[in-house]
């Protein structure tokens, strides 16, 4: 019974049967429905740390395949793999995923549709478990798509203009990387003949020469859309529009993590070139988009430009980690199995680390809104330490551990990555360490100007302390956001993760890494503090160097270019399209040979006049026609 | 002079073309069945008189015969149902003339 696949059954179908429920019978109840959709998620949680912390698995990876549909020689298999990677993304989804959901029953409290909201949010539990421990890229496809759903579904939650923009933003730009993922799953199955992701690691591991880059690309293509990297970032900020527990379990600890997941899931199906793209790219959005985060003034932007620089770092972090993996010293070092430890060691670390401190961050933002009404402008905020100071402490916490401050999480994780870097690519190296010094940057600007003087609003000024139920998941993210680091905190079967699969700086590195750390970290915050004043009411830089302020605000154009491009370019060719089908295909081929029919019915039409006689002339014609044709005439 | 198989022949090719035409161009129904009647019969005569000029020692088969009473019992079968349908139609449309009842085609 307690046997680690029932539990996964378990975990996989509760939340399933709790959507449907509340599908069904509870889209008016909504506090019928908050309580499904959040005991699911405990019991979930509950189920999960029992699979991970007791006896009942023993890290063996689990992989099962049950047969669901067979068509001519494609075979459509459903099942698990579920090694130590998946179980500590399973743990990441299911435990900070019912914090959020506990967080969401007091910041929804006074939504109208909460049976929708809460729909959403199971379903999301549902397809994101399903995502973890899919056994084969098909069915992984499934479930990405399924998560990409409840995403539109939820940024749409409130039924606005803008939300309903956001969400179709986020959905299409998706559609776009998903479907060079498609293409590549359907390649790789063409080259290898399974979509098993166990069997193709074997299968690569015998035939190196099958695999190609521009299948490593498409599946990067993937990622692309659902880690929101650059270019297809411009949805992550937009789909701050929807609740913000949303922003906290979607948009920052789980769903855009998914694309980092994948890339750790199918390590071996990188090239080389495919892997400098990844560490290219990673970098780049490292960078772009910590750079952005100082060009706006809403406090959930900020937040949604910083998960994406923390992307940003985890695809980098992957490319770098596998890269030095394949190296040869390396894989004398430490083994033929090298490239699978430090790349995803070091991605999953980091994405663990973040899925707390982000969620964090974004629930503190939550608690905040909730009570500023909805005032998300951090120049309008201030005076938050007096009127709340839990929720105040807990996103100082978030704040060090994202800035990288030891002993905190982000300081550990974010360290193993500037190691890897360090080791593998030097201009990568600068480029990560800048980045660090950025983000301590811009969260010190939120941090110093949201929390810090006097209110600055009337709203701030009536701020008061959100309810327990709003800050329990605070106070125990803030926990796992400061000490996250330490084995201690993880169960016993996600130990690996520190043991082997990240690298530690020692010795002489270890200073440099630490100084480093110091210097970006707390550095970086002087520096904020400096630049932007404690409580000020207005951007500093915005004032004392406009143009400075514009670069920062214009995203470097990115929305702006792709509307051109959509409006100028992609409209014109659809309009002549659509022409095509009106005319063509419409008129000419579904219109054309309907008329034709009809014709011929008119003209046949004349021949029946209801008098016997004129049949007796057909019967007539009929009679000669037959005679001509056996007499041979024609 | 003797009267030969060409003269019923020419007497049946005869009736079957006023049968012909008259169910062609006639109106009333019951002249129309009358036609028929008469096709009919003008094919009987043509059988009887083939029976009756091919008769020979070696071959006394009265096939030609046979098939005609044949003939005559069914048609006479088809008169008792074909002036039914016609009464009823008379019946209910106060008319038999077939301009008239052109119920067949679409309305």
């Amino acid at each position: 019974m307690q046997t680690p696949v029932t539990l996964l059954f378990l975990i996989l179908l509760i939340p399933l049967i709790s959507g449907i429920l509340i599908g069904l019978f509870c889209r008016k109840q909504g506090a019928l429905a908050m309580v499904l959709s959040v005991g699911s998620a405990g019991l979930q949680m509950a189920l999960c740390l029992y699979l991970l912390w007791s006896e009942a698995w023993d890290g063996t990876t689990i992989h099962l395949n049950y047969e669901w549909m067979r068509l001519g020689l494609f075979s459509f298999n459903l099942g698990f793999l579920f090694d130590k990677n998946a179980a500590l993304m399973l743990f990441v989804v299911n435990f900070v995923g019912f914090w959020i959901h506990l967080f969401s029953a007091g910041y929804m409290k006074d939504d109208e549709a909460r049976g929708r909201f809460y729909l959403g949010m199971s379903i999301f539990m549902f397809s994101m478990t399903g995502l973890v421990i899919s056994s084969n890229l098909m069915m992984m496809f499934i479930f990405w798509e399924l998560v990409g759903f409840s995403s539109y579904m939820l940024i749409g939650h409130y039924l606005t203009k803008n939300a309903a923009n956001a969400a179709n933003k986020a959905f299409i730009v998706n559609r776009v990387g998903d479907f060079g993922f498609l293409i590549g799953i359907i390649w790789a199955y063409w080259v290898f003949g399974t979509t098993d992701i166990a069997t193709l690691q074997s299968l690569v591991a015998q035939r190196p020469d099958l695999l190609i880059t521009p299948i490593s690309l498409l599946l990067i293509a993937g990622v692309l859309g659902k880690s929101a990297q650059v270019p297809l970032h411009v949805w992550l900020p937009d789909a701050m529009e929807g609740p913000t527990p949303v922003s906290a379990l979607i948009h920052a600890a789980t769903m855009v993590a998914a694309g980092v997941y994948l890339l750790g899931r199918i390590y071996f199906l990188y090239t080389p070139t495919a892997l400098d793209a990844i560490i290219l790219i990673g970098g780049i959005t490292a960078v772009f988009a910590a750079i952005c985060a100082f060009g706006t003034r809403d406090i959930k932007k900020i937040l949604a430009y910083s998960t994406l620089s923390q992307l940003g770092y985890l695809v980098a972090a992957f490319g770098l980690g596998t890269e030095y993996g394949h190296r040869p010293e390396v894989i004398a070092e430490h083994g033929a199995n090298a490239a699978a430890l430090f790349g995803v060691g070091a991605a999953n670390f980091h994405l663990t680390t973040h899925a707390f401190f982000k969620a964090l961050l974004f629930l503190g933002a939550g608690s905040i809104i909730h009570a500023l009404h909805h005032e998300q402008d951090i120049f309008k905020m201030g005076g938050l330490w007096k009127s709340m100071p839990v929720t105040s402490i807990t996103f100082a916490v978030a704040v060090l551990a994202i800035t990288g401050v030891p002993p905190l999480a982000g300081f550990h994780s974010k360290d193993a990555i500037l190691y890897i870097a360090y080791l593998d690519n030097p201009i990568t190296f600068y480029l990560l360490t800048g980045t660090a010094m950025l983000t301590a940057l811009y969260m010190g600007r939120l941090w110093f100007v949201a929390f810090w003087g006097k209110p600055r609003s009337v709203n701030a000024s009536h701020a008061h302390e959100s309810s327990w139920v709003m800050l329990i998941p605070l106070i125990v993210l803030a926990l796992y956001s400061a000490l996250g680091g330490f084995m201690v905190m993880y169960p016993r079967a996600l130990h690996f993760l520190l043991h082997d699969s990240v690298l530690h700086p020692e010795g002489a590195s270890y200073t440099l890494m630490l100084a480093i750390s110091l210097i970006a970290g707390i550095g970086g915050l002087v520096l904020a503090a400096v630049i932007y004043k404690p409580g000020a009411a207005e951007d500093r830089v915005q004032q004392k160097a406009p143009a400075l302020y514009a670069f920062f605000a214009s995203k470097l154009y990115f929305d702006e270019i792709y509307t051109f491009y959509v409006k100028k370019i992609q409209d014109r060719v659809a309009i002549i399209l659509n022409f095509l089908d009106l005319f063509l295909v419409g008129g000419l081929l579904v219109r054309g040979s309907a008329g034709m029919v009809g014709l011929l019915g008119m003209i046949s039409k004349l021949s029946l006049t209801g008098n016997i006689q004129t049949y007796v002339y057909w019967f007539l014609i009929g009679i000669i026609g037959f005679w001509l044709y056996a007499t041979g005439v024609f | 002079m003797s009267i030969g198989l060409n003269a019923y022949l020419t007497v049946a090719g005869l009736l079957f073309a006023i049968g012909f035409f008259g169910v062609l161009l006639r109106r009333n129904t019951l002249v129309i069945y009358m036609c028929l009647e008469l096709m009919l019969n003008a094919a009987n005569l043509a059988l009887v008189a083939f029976s009756r000029y091919n008769l020979t020692e070696k071959n006394p088969m009265m096939d030609g015969n046979v098939f005609v009473f044949f003939i005559i019992t069914v048609a006479a079968a088809e008169v008792a149902v074909g002036l039914a349908i016609i009464v009823q139609l008379y019946r209910k449309r106060q008319s038999v003339m077939v301009d008239e009842i052109a119920v067949l085609k679409e309305p």
